[in-house]
């Protein structure tokens, strides 16, 4: 039923956790002898907010809560992180506002232009938006931190 | 080749929008913000003000009638109103050629387009907010800020308008019957004493004020007011906040959620404001040469009414938080404990110089500055949250019984992680 490719994991860079603003490196003075060799290799720890946050003013964290979705990587308790700026486009995992809660759920058009809602696990049922439902989009969902 | 416009841009009933922003369930609902210690409306939407609310009414004597209207009451949240406009300030500094944030919830920027231009561009930025941010906005664009402002106006009354309001495009009649039919109370800049002498000399609507010599209101009443004039006239007479010299003053007061009578209760609330205050200096890069303190008793409280207030000269223009809280506390000496129930205080810092203004002699650095206490402070603070440490009474880690009263306060959602929205994938 369920097979495991073997997964890799490259280390991309090293990354400073706690760094808020990185320091500039200071000057280093090397009174006599010779300079560092790695000198000319120093860069920036990288920032998680530049990754994941394309667009600060349009971002917006999330906590989601159920099961619906779990399929699609996204699990009870995760954050998502949700850029309003992006247009939502059927296929997108978004964040609808729902008779006055949020939901996470696939968005999709079918051929007769309804609009629908799916979860992303065989034990939920589609939601179909129709004209009584208070319905908006309020954001595309575009990472999961998922916790493991 | 055209000039630059002026664009006003303010938040539609501000804190309300916000409020709405992560919280679905208020979309259609009427909603309102009440001041500190949940005290009286400061903000409503359009909702709550057509059900006949209105900013300033005590809460006490409308909740029932709100909670039988369904109308939702939120306690002031400042976080997330301050990130909230941050966020929308960070929006229009992408359009903006000259910027300046009036207040938490306005701001003027500069474009170099044509009227014509201005209409689309008014409507791109309103869009654009209402899309990235989620708050709804106005726009009024013209020559002069005062114009501008006006123009924000109009286009909040005038639902034809539907939110944007260009002045050089508007039909010169309509134009013509705003300015004969606005009273001169209505501009920026003009308050209701100003607003009562100029209609004792005649002058009772801004058309009026537009067609007075600029030199008779110069020398009958201010020159501020001869810029509004002239600005009133499309002239552009006031200048944009960044050039002009540093706001002077910096102010943090607020009221407790039970009165105080015990000096040792006010020594540590003096401690703890004073603290905030000094934070907001650094934060700012700005020094104070002179702290004000007061406490007041409440104005509608039987009793003792109690208004101390103590101003001191610092040595030197500085941030340093142990000079500014051991200033505050000269206070304690002239409040009338054991009698007055004092419900407010506040910190005033004035005469203020951005950091390192003058370069200081030796002997007239305060010790905590050198050592640079304030900016260690500021750091933990910041990393660790805003308790974690304090100097003296402000250190202590249980929290003061006096702390403002927040019952019906939202989750701060987009500054605390533990506060975040919660989707639902049921």
């Amino acid at each position: 039923m369920f097979y495991y490719k073997s997964m890799k994991a490259i280390l991309l860079a090293r990354l400073d956790a706690t760094a808020q603003a990185p320091y500039p490196y200071p000057e280093t003075s090397v009174p006599a002898g010779f300079p560092s060799p790695a000198q000319d290799y120093r860069a920036v720890s990288i920032d998680l907010n530049d990754i994941l946050i394309k667009d600060k003013a349009a971002t917006y964290i999330l906590r989601v809560s159920g099961h619906s979705m779990v399929d699609a990587g996204i699990s009870d308790g995760d954050e998502i992180i949700v850029d309003r700026s992006l247009r939502p486009r059927p296929g997108n995992i978004v964040v609808a506002a729902l008779n006055g809660e949020f939901t996470v759920k696939r968005f999709h058009i079918d051929q007769a232009g309804v609009g629908w809602l799916y979860p992303e696990n065989p034990q939920y049922s589609p939601l179909q938006i129709n004209e009584e439902s208070d319905f908006t989009i309020f954001g595309v969902v575009t990472r999961c931190l998922h916790h493991v | 080749m055209s000039s630059n416009l002026i664009f006003h841009v303010d938040i539609n009933s501000c804190y309300a929008s916000c409020e709405k922003i992560l919280d679905p369930s208020l979309a259609r609902k009427p909603a309102v913000v009440l001041s500190n210690n949940d005290g009286c409306i400061i903000a409503l939407d359009a909702h709550a003000k057509a059900l006949g609310f209105s900013m300033g009414q005590p809460w006490f004597e409308v909740k029932q009638r709100a909670h039988e209207q369904g109308v939702i009451a939120r306690s002031s949240n400042y976080e997330l109103y301050g990130d909230i406009s941050d966020r929308v300030m960070r929006v229009l500094q992408e359009y903006a050629g000259d910027f300046e944030q009036y207040s938490i919830d306005e701001a003027f920027l500069s474009a170099p387009v044509s009227p014509a231009e201005a209409q689309s561009l008014a409507r791109t930025i309103k869009d654009d907010l209402a899309r990235r941010v989620g708050v709804p906005v106005c726009v009024g664009v013209a020559r002069t800020k005062t114009l501008a402002k006006l123009s924000n106006k109009a286009a909040k009354k005038i639902p034809a308008l539907s939110g944007v309001c260009v002045w050089d495009a508007l039909p010169t009649e309509r134009r013509e019957a705003l300015l004969t039919t606005l009273p001169v109370s209505e501009l920026w800049g003009v308050g209701s004493r100003s607003a009562r002498r100029l209609t004792l000399q005649g002058i009772c609507s801004i058309k009026d004020l537009a067609l007075a010599p600029p030199t008779l209101i110069r020398e009958r009443f201010n020159v501020v007011l001869m810029r509004t004039a002239l600005e009133v006239r499309g002239i552009p007479a006031i200048e944009w906040e960044e050039n002009r010299i540093m706001k002077d003053q910096l102010i943090y007061s607020r009221s407790f959620s039970d009165p105080i009578t015990t000096e040792e209760q006010m020594c540590q609330v003096l401690s703890v404001y004073a603290q905030r205050a000094a934070q907001r200096l650094v934060k700012h890069q700005q020094t104070a040469r002179y702290i004000s303190a007061f406490c007041s008793t409440s104005y509608f409280a039987q009793g003792v009414q109690s208004h101390p207030a103590v101003r001191v000269k610092l040595d030197t223009a500085t941030a340093d938080p142990v000079v500014i809280t051991r200033a505050s506390h000269r206070l304690l000496t002239r409040a009338d404990f054991g009698v007055a129930r004092y419900v407010r205080a506040g910190i005033i810092l004035t005469d203020l110089h951005p950091a390192a203004y003058e370069p200081l002699l030796e002997p007239f650095i305060s010790p905590h500055d050198k050592r640079q206490i304030a900016r260690l402070l500021h750091t933990v603070q910041e990393q660790c949250g805003e308790h974690s440490v304090g100097l003296g009474y402000a250190g202590l880690s249980h929290k003061p019984s006096w702390e403002m009263k927040r019952e019906m306060l939202s989750p701060r959602g987009t500054t605390h992680w533990n506060e975040l929205a919660t989707a639902k994938i049921r």
